[in-house]
């Protein structure tokens, strides 16, 4: 990732009707003026990770961390400045991956597999695994909406899980769900790093950091603070606070 | 190489069943529209108003599904980006096909219904011969037709939330400047061509030729629709580029 910007606009009126536009346009004929301030949420951001590495990003709430995900993602785009990944990406972002309520578990479980770049055909094969991983076979019938919001984010885990992506992305996700399936996603993890897979995690958790990432990104206002090994970067991170 | 081809059958597969809430029942719930609007409008036109054309219930049907092809699926590919905020910001799908995707559940929805309600024109006395079969390349140019508008429709209804209003009154207008309740002949000549311009007027033409009339389509009807069909791909395209940076943040 090189030179990343990325912008907001915070309105002071928000305007997102034609009628709204309209009036607006009115407004500008009078000699007002349209009101919005600029809200930088990442400036200047730089790193690169080796082949096999894993980040954490820490810092406070607001300071771009979850919008640093994002980019990565490729949900959004940057204002200005390069990101580049390798290999497939598989997402967990803010609390769930956003299903389909009216439809079954399994149902879910299919058509997000898929958008996290399965085949269909693979997918099929994969989806008891996935259900019994989330702990889920029994409710696999069932409306997604009856279940738990802590028993959606354990299936929306287990799928990433199972996408064989070789970059995870995880946004305090983890926090969510059980001490038991915490514990098993853990172990997933440790595998995950002798297989030389990337995960960016996004956590307030130092111990987790510690465990699994060799590299720490410390966010502050939606500039870099510091970047190095985690040992260091954490140490700093919670000497501020 | 991605999945994309997977990616669109599963969203379109997830849009239909949500439609039709997974039930045979649904689809039949869908068919009942278009038959009670044939009878009404075949009783207020046929009856009450004693307009003189033959086959009237017949010719208003073929016409009121091409309709409903065209207001539903433009309809709801207005809404499919403002709909689905999680295939936005949760995961990276290409955008377009999300609207692409719930295109082609309602292009399978309402070739269905032409398979089931058409054999009713045989029951109306009609009889269709081998121009009938010219079916699936009208259909496949109608759902194109819907395509190329969705693309700027559902674009522009994330940047303005009140879009839809006028995509409604535009459609509503629409129905009465298409020849479905009235013959296109009622027209006047000076407005005439301008009148005829209009691909979906053209789409009804084309189909009423091919069941009742047993006729090919003109090539101006093949020109109107085609042209518009680049014409409103081009649009699309270029409003859906422009405005897709910004959804995952205006949603």
């Amino acid at each position: 990732m090189e030179d990343v910007w990325k912008r907001f606009r915070i309105p002071h009126e928000k305007r997102s009707t034609v009628l709204d536009h309209l009036a607006g346009a009115l407004s500008v004929l009078e000699g007002k003026r349209y009101a919005y301030e600029e809200f930088w949420a990442l400036k200047q951001v730089s790193f690169k990770l080796g082949e096999g590495e894993s980040l954490g990003i820490i810092g406070p709430n607001g300071s771009g961390k979850s919008t640093l995900l994002k980019l990565i993602a490729g949900v959004m785009k940057p204002n200005a400045g390069t990101i580049r990944t390798e290999g497939g990406i598989a997402p967990v972002l803010e609390l769930g991956i956003g299903f389909h309520g009216d439809l079954t578990v399994k149902e879910n479980a299919l058509i997000y597999g898929v958008l996290m770049g399965l085949h269909r055909s693979e997918m099929r094969k994969r989806t008891a695994t996935i259900l019994d991983f989330a702990g889920l076979t029994r409710f696999q019938d069932a409306k997604l909406k009856t279940l738990s919001s802590g028993m959606q984010v354990r299936l929306a885990f287990s799928i990433a899980i199972e996408t064989e992506a070789e970059i995870f992305l995880v946004d305090e996700a983890l926090a969510v769900g059980d001490m038991e399936f915490q514990q098993k996603c853990l172990d997933k993890f440790r595998e995950f790093k002798k297989e030389k897979k990337t995960i960016v995690l996004v956590s307030h958790n130092m111990e987790l950091i510690r465990e699994f990432c060799e590299k720490t990104l410390y966010l502050l206002n939606g500039e870099v603070r510091a970047f190095g090994d985690s040992e260091t970067t954490a140490t700093r991170y919670i000497e501020r606070t | 190489m991605r999945n994309y081809f997977d990616i669109l059958t599963i969203l379109a597969e997830k849009d239909f069943k949500v439609r039709y809430r997974n039930s045979v029942l649904g689809f039949l719930w869908s068919l009942l529209n278009p038959l009670a609007y044939m009878a009404i409008l075949t009783l207020v036109f046929s009856y009450l108003l004693r307009v003189s054309i033959p086959n009237f219930a017949g010719w208003l049907l073929v016409a009121l599904l091409v309709w409903r092809f065209f207001s539903v699926g433009t309809a709801q590919g207005l809404f499919s980006i403002v709909s689905n905020p999680s295939l936005v910001s949760k995961v990276y799908v290409p955008r377009y096909m999300i609207v692409l995707s719930n295109n082609l559940a309602n292009f399978l929805g309402s070739s269905l219904e032409f398979l089931v309600l058409l054999p009713l024109l045989l029951g109306l006395g009609v009889g269709l011969t081998v121009t009938a079969l010219l079916l699936p390349i009208l259909l496949v140019l109608e759902f194109l037709l819907v395509f190329a508008l969705s693309l700027s429709l559902s674009a522009l209804n994330v940047k303005y939330r009140d879009f839809y209003q006028l995509w409604d009154i535009a459609l509503q207008l629409g129905f009465f400047l298409s020849p479905i309740v009235y013959s296109a002949s009622l027209i006047p000549a000076r407005f005439y061509f301008l009148y005829s311009l209009n691909p979906v007027t053209r789409l009804m033409e084309a189909l009423r030729g091919i069941f009742l009339e047993h006729q090919l389509p003109t090539v101006f009807d093949m020109t109107v629709v085609l042209g518009s069909i680049i014409l409103f791909l081009a649009l699309g395209l270029l409003i859906f580029r422009r405005l897709e940076k910004g959804f995952a943040e205006e949603l």
